[in-house]
């Protein structure tokens, strides 16, 4: 159990009228800091965002924010939030400052504050030259920005971001990131709802991995990686030889090509190594090459188990 | 000898991410908010001129009439006939009823995008509830309304008490009642607008659609009433006491005969329900039920968020 936790579930449940089951038994300590929520289409990401501000109720168990249950207290829950949806959500007849001044002054920010912080964070989101003009002729990687400016603009203690990088083309998408990368440096919990794990693992120190409404896999990013990282071994050729002799000592091994292979290293590395160094000189292969390579996020998640 | 260390001339500084330390305001400023932010869309403020253009021109034609009625006193003021008035304080809140064109522009214009462009979500991302967003929009067309509808009367009482020939105290004397009872009126008939177009605008995401509803109803509702009311063996054009109460049907009528029973103590004889026994309470009953009923399908409709 984490102390003082962003977020905490408990059994959380939620199926829809329609019978969809979207969470199913939650449970679950997301700790402060940058958390990516990973999970496929469907998976229940966004569902557990909206029960996290209050806007959805949950069939079964509880949530809590920052210490509050929120079906007690939703309007004091958000009071802590800022949340940026995945859909467009921004009126394109209003300017970048009007909107965001707007969403700061319903987060309760006085009329005159939230206009100096929607100037803030506007320049922050580095669209300060913008912010005049109206959203309907901003791209997206622009829209992306002003939703995340609207959603810290209340400087909130965490920030909902529904896939902050949906759509946008790799220069957004990097700036988009940079962005998100900075929000712990300002003191803003961010949990960052995605499928592309690339994102999380650029971002996050922590990773909540749901599927099918279940928890699949919590902690920190690097160990996940680490945990499940691979070696990939290059030989001269008859890589195929030297994986069944790897394979006959228990060590799982893909071969790529004729002269490559990926091992697994799941426990004592030190020992894998040396098998394959002495299983090569058995075979007499050369063995050109040996680098820990780190499992791909998205490889990761496609081997949970489900 | 050397020459003197200039000051810097200027200097770029990355302020960079600031904390908000400033107050903030809970639900209650959030609804305030919300109401002022409504107020100032529907009037045009801090946007284009064409969007000021509509309710300004507006309550410049309602004022007309009783600018007229001044003029006419002023220039007749030593005559019988300064005796004559134009127009009374009842059938005045009646002249209000130019304002339903503003109220089929200004009531989809202030529900209709937040449910097109999906910014329903992040209003209700913030310490809102769908009773607070109802309230805050009924809140703000009632009080513009209100402003509109009172303002030419407070010209036309203000302008009759400067220019009558016994004087403004006599008039005052003479008028006492009328203190009470415009804002009563005016707000009854401000009140039955409102609610009734928000809720009618509330049904669609076009403004346009949500406009010409309204219109629809209103206009269809009276001209039912009107042939209901004739196929029972009245005609509404006489100035006699022989209304029917399909009459309560004619949506456009209710305000205004609250205004009847505000002024008069009773219905307007020469009205669709003139002379109906029950008509008082008949008006009433219905117009409770509309202000009632559209209140209640507000709340419905923004219980969740979509």
């Amino acid at each position: 159990m984490v102390a003082d936790p962003l977020l905490r579930t408990e059994g959380l449940s939620l199926r829809y009228p329609s019978g969809t089951l979207a969470l199913d038994e939650l449970t679950v300590d997301v700790p402060r800091g940058s958390v990516g929520l990973v999970g496929a289409n469907g998976a229940g990401k966004t569902t557990l965002l909206r029960l996290a501000l209050g806007q959805l109720r949950p069939t079964a168990g509880t949530i809590e924010v920052v210490g509050r249950d929120v079906a007690d207290d939703p309007i004091g829950v958000r009071a802590h939030i800022g949340f940026m949806p995945e859909h467009d959500c921004l009126p394109p007849d209003q300017t970048a400052a009007d909107v965001v001044a707007t969403l700061g002054e319903l987060a309760g920010l006085p009329p005159r504050s939230a206009r100096q912080r929607a100037s803030e964070v506007l320049d922050l989101v580095d669209l300060d030259e913008a912010r005049f003009r109206p959203i309907g002729g901003f791209s997206t990687g622009m829209r992306q920005r002003t939703k995340l400016a609207q959603a810290i603009v209340a400087d909130p203690e965490i920030v909902l971001l529904d896939e902050p990088t949906a759509g946008l083309d790799p220069i957004g998408r990097e700036e988009m990131l940079a962005l998100v990368g900075r929000l712990a440096g300002f003191g803003i919990s961010a949990l960052v709802a995605t499928h592309l794990l690339d994102d999380v693992q650029r971002v996050c120190d922590r990773v909540v991995m749901i599927d099918g409404g279940k928890l699949r896999h919590t902690g920190a990013t690097q160990a996940l990686l680490h945990r499940t990282g691979a070696l990939r071994v290059q030989v001269d050729d008859d890589a195929a030889r030297l994986a069944d002799l790897l394979g006959a000592a228990g060590v799982a091994v893909t071969v790529v090509d004729d002269a490559t292979l990926d091992v697994r290293v799941d426990a004592d590395e030190g020992l894998v190594l040396d098998l394959v160094r002495d299983g090569a000189d058995d075979l007499g292969l050369a063995l050109h090459a040996m680098t820990t390579r780190r499992t791909s996020p998205d490889e990761l998640f496609l081997d949970q188990p489900r | 000898m050397s020459a003197p260390l200039l000051p810097p001339a200027g200097a770029v500084y990355d302020r960079g991410y600031r904390p908000y330390e400033g107050e903030r305001g809970g639900r209650g400023a959030a609804r305030a908010a919300l109401v002022r932010l409504s107020i100032r869309r529907a009037l045009g403020l801090r946007r284009s001129w064409r969007q000021k253009v509509l309710p300004w021109s507006l309550l410049a034609i309602a004022t007309i009439p009783a600018v007229v009625n001044v003029g006419v006193k002023y220039i007749t003021r030593n005559t019988p006939a300064s005796d004559f008035d134009l127009i009374t304080f009842r059938e005045y809140v009646g002249v209000s009823t130019t304002l339903l064109l503003f109220v089929a522009i200004t009531a989809p214009d202030m529900v209709c995008p937040d449910r097109r462009n999906r910014v329903l979500p992040l209003i209700f991302a913030r310490p809102l509830t769908g009773n607070d967003y109802v309230l805050a929009k009924v809140g703000a067309l009632t009080a513009i309304l209100f402003g509109f509808s009172f303002l030419p009367q407070v010209v036309l009482f203000v302008g009759q008490m400067l220019v009558v020939r016994e004087g403004a105290i006599d008039f005052v004397t003479e008028n006492a009642e009328v203190l009470w009872q415009v804002p009563v009126a005016v707000a009854l008939f401000s009140l039955y607008w409102a609610t009734l177009a928000l809720a009618i605008s509330a049904t669609t995401a076009r403004r346009v659609v949500g406009g010409v509803a309204l219109l629809a109803t209103v206009l269809v509702s009276g001209a039912v009433a009107s042939i209901l009311v004739s196929a029972g063996g009245a005609d509404p054009e006489r100035i006699f006491e022989d209304g029917s109460l399909w009459g309560l049907l004619s949506l456009v009528d209710i305000p205004l005969r609250m205004s009847d029973l505000v002024f008069l103590g009773h219905v307007d004889p020469g009205s669709l329900v003139g002379g109906a026994e029950g008509a008082g309470t008949g008006v009433v009953l219905v117009y409770v039920a509309v202000v009632a009923g559209s209140l209640g399908y507000l709340v419905y409709r923004y219980r969740r968020v979509e």
